[in-house]
């Protein structure tokens, strides 16, 4: 080749070279460009959802001072299992507080009322004790609500009252089902 | 804090033409040097010298660079004794360049030179001062080998700084350093250089010619001091000097360096300022950008590293915690179910707590309210707040009283005496009463319950008491519950 040639040879490779160098490289800024706008997103992302859980760490405390008022974590509750344990439950609480235990009678509750089921209970006992259950059932560990309670003279003890209590138990399957957060 | 661990002490170096002598702290060493037949030391020698040294120094990583001052020999330095007219300190410096340039057969940039101002022989006009000037290539030679053992080194000339040993130093004399195999001689006058020569091996020396011719036919003076000579060597210098001037031997322990010494000297008295120093002042180009320069490259490098970085890392960033980040916040949806059971929960716990019928509240209403003698017979209520009762007072005045009492505890939205009726037995009155208490949020803002000194009595009621569990203060005394 004579020199002309090879300097024409020389510029092109050079030229080629520059060529496919720019474009390399904004292929790369392009690929570099996208992953960054990606990860950019993913980071919105994250900062939305941190923000989303700190506004949380109220609710979750007043969800735990309740659960600690109560004696209960709803999670834990069983729809098939909680009539009866709730039921065990309020009779433990009535022999503790010095209450001979009567009648007791289940029945379902209205399926409009998200109530799960309610408690007929009868029993007799000391004024304190009568007093003292109905306090202790709001800490029994089960979703009670005592739907009415009456108080009475014991005719066939003297000094002791008769209590008639309808317990009503709260399906905490329907706040589930619902879903929708309303705090 | 003592920081005393971060400094070292400085080295003390006298390098000659085939010595290098080292002083630190009361350390030394002396290191052979090995130069070519240009007088450059050899690559294997300039290897010897720093390896050697660096053992020497044992610099820390941890510590600065250690000053070293450095005494070299007279070989190829010239020393002059310039006037200049005076000049505002600004254009000392390049009246003095332009002086050297025309006094030295080198030009300044090519020289390390350092100069001082003298005090004498000036007139209003001018100024002396006193140049010294060697290759700017001897020195930097030297600094090659010194920086990779840690020191930062300045340079003198090792004839200058033995007149320090010599009493007075300021005197008008002549010092005479003799080596292996040749001698250095300078002559002061006052104390200052006038003039540096070397002079080959002792035997050969006719020193009163070389004094004489050194000094010129003005100098006056009658003393030569020797250095690394001993006491048989100034005996026959003496000799040869007939008499004509006084030797003197310079105290100097045998094997030491009186430059070594003289640098000390002077280090110790006022921090090494009166030392004539030589430096590299090679002009800076200004505006010139030298990209070749040896100096420049790491530089340039680290500043295209940096640059590349900061352009690059938002993009590396992306590439690198991209999976982490999604796999990390793929986590966190799964997660976000976990806040809707939150939801629901403090639904149900809120609606449960909101649904509780306040009956121990409402009992204790009409414990408080009831008046002594009272009978209840039946009381029933339900949790829409609905409160019927059956009782017996004694009159109809307790009845009205129980009833305003009712009504002005705030608990209740109405209640009603349904039934009033005199007992068979003419002692009392029987009573039938409805009641209807607020809905939560009216009955928010009461204060219902046992005051702390009801709770206090009561407590102290509990404890001959049986059974119960009661919630204090909830019955207080005055009702009596049908026999």
């Amino acid at each position: 080749m004579t020199p002309r040639e090879k300097r024409t040879v020389r510029f092109a490779t050079i030229g080629i070279g520059v060529y496919l160098a720019i474009f390399a490289g904004y292929q790369a800024w392009k690929f570099g460009e996208r992953k960054r706008t990606d990860y950019r997103q993913l980071v919105k992302e994250a900062q939305e959802l941190r923000d989303e859980v700190k506004r949380y760490d109220d609710k979750i405390a007043v969800v735990k001072k309740l659960m600690e008022n109560f004696h209960m974590d709803p999670a834990g509750l069983k729809r098939s299992s909680v009539v009866a344990e709730a039921s065990s439950a309020i009779q433990k609480a009535a022999q503790g507080g010095g209450f001979q235990v009567g009648p007791i009678r289940e029945a379902p509750a209205h399926a409009s009322g998200r109530e799960l089921a309610s408690i007929q209970f009868e029993g007799s006992g000391p004024v304190k004790g009568a007093v003292g259950l109905l306090h202790r059932l709001e800490s029994v560990g089960y979703p009670l609500i005592i739907d009415s309670a009456q108080f009475s003279a014991d005719p066939m003890r003297p000094g002791q009252l008769k209590v008639k209590l309808t317990v009503v138990i709260l399906d905490f399957e329907q706040w589930k089902s619902e879903g929708a957060p309303s705090a | 804090m003592d920081f005393s661990f971060m400094k070292s002490s400085p080295v003390f170096l006298e390098i000659g033409r085939d010595f290098l002598k080292a002083e630190k702290d009361r350390g030394n060493v002396q290191i052979l040097l090995e130069r070519g037949a240009d007088g450059r030391l050899t690559a294997a020698g300039r290897e010897r010298v720093t390896s050697g040294l660096r053992a020497f120094v044992n610099k820390k990583s941890f510590q600065p660079r250690t000053r070293a001052y450095c005494a070299i020999g007279a070989n190829g330095v010239s020393l002059r004794r310039l006037s200049l007219p005076v000049s505002s300190k600004e254009k000392f410096d390049q009246v003095l360049r332009l002086q050297i340039e025309a006094e030295l057969p080198l030009a300044p940039d090519e020289l390390a030179w350092g100069h001082r101002l003298l005090d004498t022989g000036g007139t209003a006009a001018s100024q002396e001062v006193l140049v010294a000037a060697v290759k700017k290539e001897v020195i930097e030679e030297y600094r090659d080998i010194l920086a990779p053992c840690g020191l930062e080194p300045v340079f003198t000339l090792a004839a200058l700084a033995r007149n320090f040993l010599s009493p007075p130093a300021n005197g008008t004399h002549a010092l005479l350093d003799v080596g292996n195999n040749r001698l250095e001689l300078v002559i002061f006058e006052k104390g200052i250089p006038t003039a540096i020569r070397l002079l080959p091996a002792a035997a050969e020396l006719p020193i009163w010619d070389a004094v004489s011719k050194a000094a010129g036919a003005n100098w006056n003076g009658n003393k030569i001091y020797l250095t690394g000579a001993n006491g048989e060597m100034v005996s026959q210098v003496a000799r040869r000097l007939n008499g004509s001037i006084e030797c003197a031997l310079l105290a100097v322990e045998p094997g030491a360096s009186a430059a070594i010494l003289g640098l000390k000297k002077s280090v110790e008295q006022n921090d090494g300022a009166q030392l004539l120093i030589l430096q590299n002042r090679a002009k800076p180009s200004a505006g010139r950008f030298d990209a070749s320069s040896p100096e420049l490259k790491p530089w340039l490098l680290r500043a295209a590293v940096l640059i590349f970085l900061l352009v690059s890392l938002p993009y590396i960033e992306a590439l690198v915690m991209k999976p982490f980040l999604a796999r990390k916040l793929a986590a966190l949806k799964a997660d976000k179910g976990r806040l809707a059971t939150i939801d629901n929960e403090l639904d149900f716990l809120r609606s449960l707590k909101q649904s509780q019928p306040p009956y121990l509240d409402a009992l204790f209403v009409l414990a408080k309210s009831a008046p002594p003698g009272t009978r209840f017979d039946s009381l029933t209520m339900d949790r829409h707040g609905d409160l019927s009762l059956h009782g017996v007072m004694q009159n109809g005045a307790q009845v009205t009283d129980f009833r305003s009492k009712l009504i002005a505890s705030g608990f209740f939205s109405t209640v009603s005496v349904d039934e009033q009726t005199p007992t068979p037995d003419r002692q009392g009155v029987n009573l039938r009463m409805t009641a209807q208490w607020k809905p939560v949020e009216a009955r928010a803002g009461l204060a219902i319950g046992p005051t702390a000194e009801e709770i206090q009595k009561a407590k102290t009621n509990q404890d001959g008491a049986t059974g119960g569990g009661v919630p204090p203060g909830m019955m207080p005394p005055g009702i009596i519950m049908p026999q």
